[in-house]
């Protein structure tokens, strides 16, 4: 999958997971100014192992991977 | 599916808010006084006393919610009953003042005493008291938790500040209607069935680990250490966390802290039989729908179970308190608690609340903890006063009747030890909050 398309899903479903309309989430802002906490970002990771099927909560990414859904999409991409 | 005709002096009450009821039951029988809590801001200033009594009975006047009660329908599902507009008890408000050399101690042991007494009737459930201590002020408000969970607290007091400053009504925005939840039964089992196997898993090698509740002859106070944090300190624990636990894991980061420092006290007193059984209460409402729900309970729970020889290894502890958040979140535990919990609104209080210790022998948990996250009261005054900080004193439920919650305000992170008299020594609170700012790394 492009990065492009994971960014896409990625947003999709931060949106569904602050229930916020996805065209008000930036990709490039990172993940605690959107309003994301510890329990929405381990719903975020689940989603990102079903969807990808990679489990990230152990996989030793650093914060800067984390840091935005940029980051995210471009550490997925490489990674599936 | 049953179509029931929309009152709006009645308000269904969810599976959740009905166990938030029986905490209620629980923690009236063994203390006198309910599942109460009480938000404290701290004011730079002295509080016009008048003036703020004077808008608060305005602003509550509103809201005649906040003097219901509970009651059963016909269908038996039970609601809230709204008393019509007019027939309000006058609003409790009272004043005390401390001499200006006051220190932190003696304001929160004023404050605590405020949270402590009962409320006058069932209809009454909230409550303020304004505080002066030298030139600062403490204005608390004093909740029944069946009226609202912290966040909703929150937001209540920052649309009291949103008025005051003229900014506009924005009460037809807030959601007090709830269906019964008399449909989708077959996914209610379900849940149902999947909240058990999650129970009986916790209740293996029970009862958990607990610390003996002292018995009280008449009344039983809660009492509270505050633990707060700057700024400066507050990064620095976030910035530990995220390199410790993960990129905004927060939260297991500080329930790993609280559970090694308690396994220190239980250590000490060499209690040893049983595991940790931990219930972390979350927030479920997204950002956005704050200050839309901000009345009754908008939550749903985790349940940790922390082996004896983890809770020492902080490492390890840690690690099994991520697995276990994940593992939840993606079995939907905390909905499938929310779901199952509208099938026990059937049951009678004082029979839940027999219910809910079953499958743990008669406990609850070890401890209760919650970490709120940041304020939902979002303004920087109150009135016309700056506020310096903010607290939370949560009367935690007996059982357990010692609980662990942290929550941030404008970048300031602030932590509460609330515990039943006479369960810890002081010496013990104090050892614990040395050991707790010792981990945290301040």
């Amino acid at each position: 999958m492009t990065v492009k398309r994971v960014e896409e899903t990625l947003i999709r479903e931060v949106a569904a997971i602050l229930s916020v309309d996805p065209s008000t989430i930036a990709p490039d802002v990172p993940l605690h100014e959107l309003g994301v906490d510890s329990l929405s970002f381990v719903e975020l990771l689940v989603v990102i192992e079903k969807t990808f099927d990679l489990n990230l909560m152990e996989s030793g990414l650093t914060k800067e991977d984390f840091q935005s859904i940029r980051s995210l999409a471009s550490c997925i991409s490489r990674m599936g | 599916m049953v179509h029931l005709p929309f009152s709006k002096n009645k308000r269904y009450l969810t599976g959740i808010d009905w166990i938030v009821h029986a905490f209620d039951h629980m923690t009236k029988r063994a203390t006198g006084a309910g599942n109460m809590s009480q938000i404290v801001l701290e004011l730079d200033g002295a509080a016009p006393e008048d003036e703020l009594q004077q808008c608060l009975t305005r602003f509550i006047n509103k809201y005649p919610v906040v003097n219901g009660q509970p009651a059963r329908d016909y269908n038996l599902a039970p609601y809230w009953k709204i008393p019509p507009q007019g027939q309000r008890p006058p609003l409790s408000f009272s004043i005390s003042r401390l001499s200006d050399g006051a220190g932190g101690a003696e304001v929160f042991a004023r404050l605590a005493q405020a949270v402590n007494a009962p409320f006058k009737s069932r209809r009454e459930h909230l409550g303020f008291h304004l505080l002066y201590a030298g030139k600062r002020s403490f204005v608390a408000m004093t909740f029944d938790h069946r009226l609202f969970d912290a966040r909703g607290a929150e937001a209540f007091l920052g649309l009291f500040q949103e008025e005051f400053e003229g900014k506009g009504e924005c009460s037809a925005e807030i959601s007090l209607t709830e269906p019964a939840h008399l449909c989708r039964w077959r996914e209610k089992f379900k849940a149902g069935q999947h909240v058990n196997r999650a129970f009986l898993r916790l209740g293996e090698k029970a009862p958990p680990r607990v610390l003996p509740i002292p018995s009280a002859p008449n009344r039983q106070r809660i009492k509270f250490k505050i633990i707060p944090f700057d700024e400066q300190q507050t990064a620095a624990i976030v910035d530990t966390a995220y390199n410790e636990a993960g990129y905004l894991l927060l939260m297991p980061y500080v329930l790993a802290v609280a559970v090694k420092v308690l396994h220190g006290i239980f250590a000490a007193r060499d209690i040893r039989a049983g595991d940790y059984v931990i219930s972390v209460s979350i927030d479920t409402r997204p950002p956005e729908k704050v200050g839309q729900e901000i009345f009754f309970n908008h939550l749903s729970f985790f349940l940790f179970l922390i082996q004896g020889h983890e809770a020492g290894r902080f490492p390890a502890l840690l690690a099994s308190i991520k697995r276990q958040m994940y593992d939840q979140v993606k079995s939907g535990l905390p909905s499938d608690i929310e779901e199952a919990s509208t099938l026990m609104r059937i049951v009678p209080l004082p029979i839940l609340s027999h219910l809910m210790r079953l499958h743990l022998k008669g406990q609850i948990a070890s401890f209760c903890f919650s970490y709120v996250g940041e304020t939902a009261y979002t303004y920087f005054r109150f009135m016309r006063n700056k506020v310096c900080n903010i607290f939370h004193m949560p009367r935690v439920p007996v059982p357990p009747g010692l609980g662990i919650f942290f929550h941030q305000s404008h970048g300031k992170l602030n932590g509460v030890l609330s515990y039943a008299e006479g369960m810890l020594s002081d010496d013990e609170v104090n050892t614990m909050v040395h050991r707790m700012e010792s981990l945290l790394g301040v």
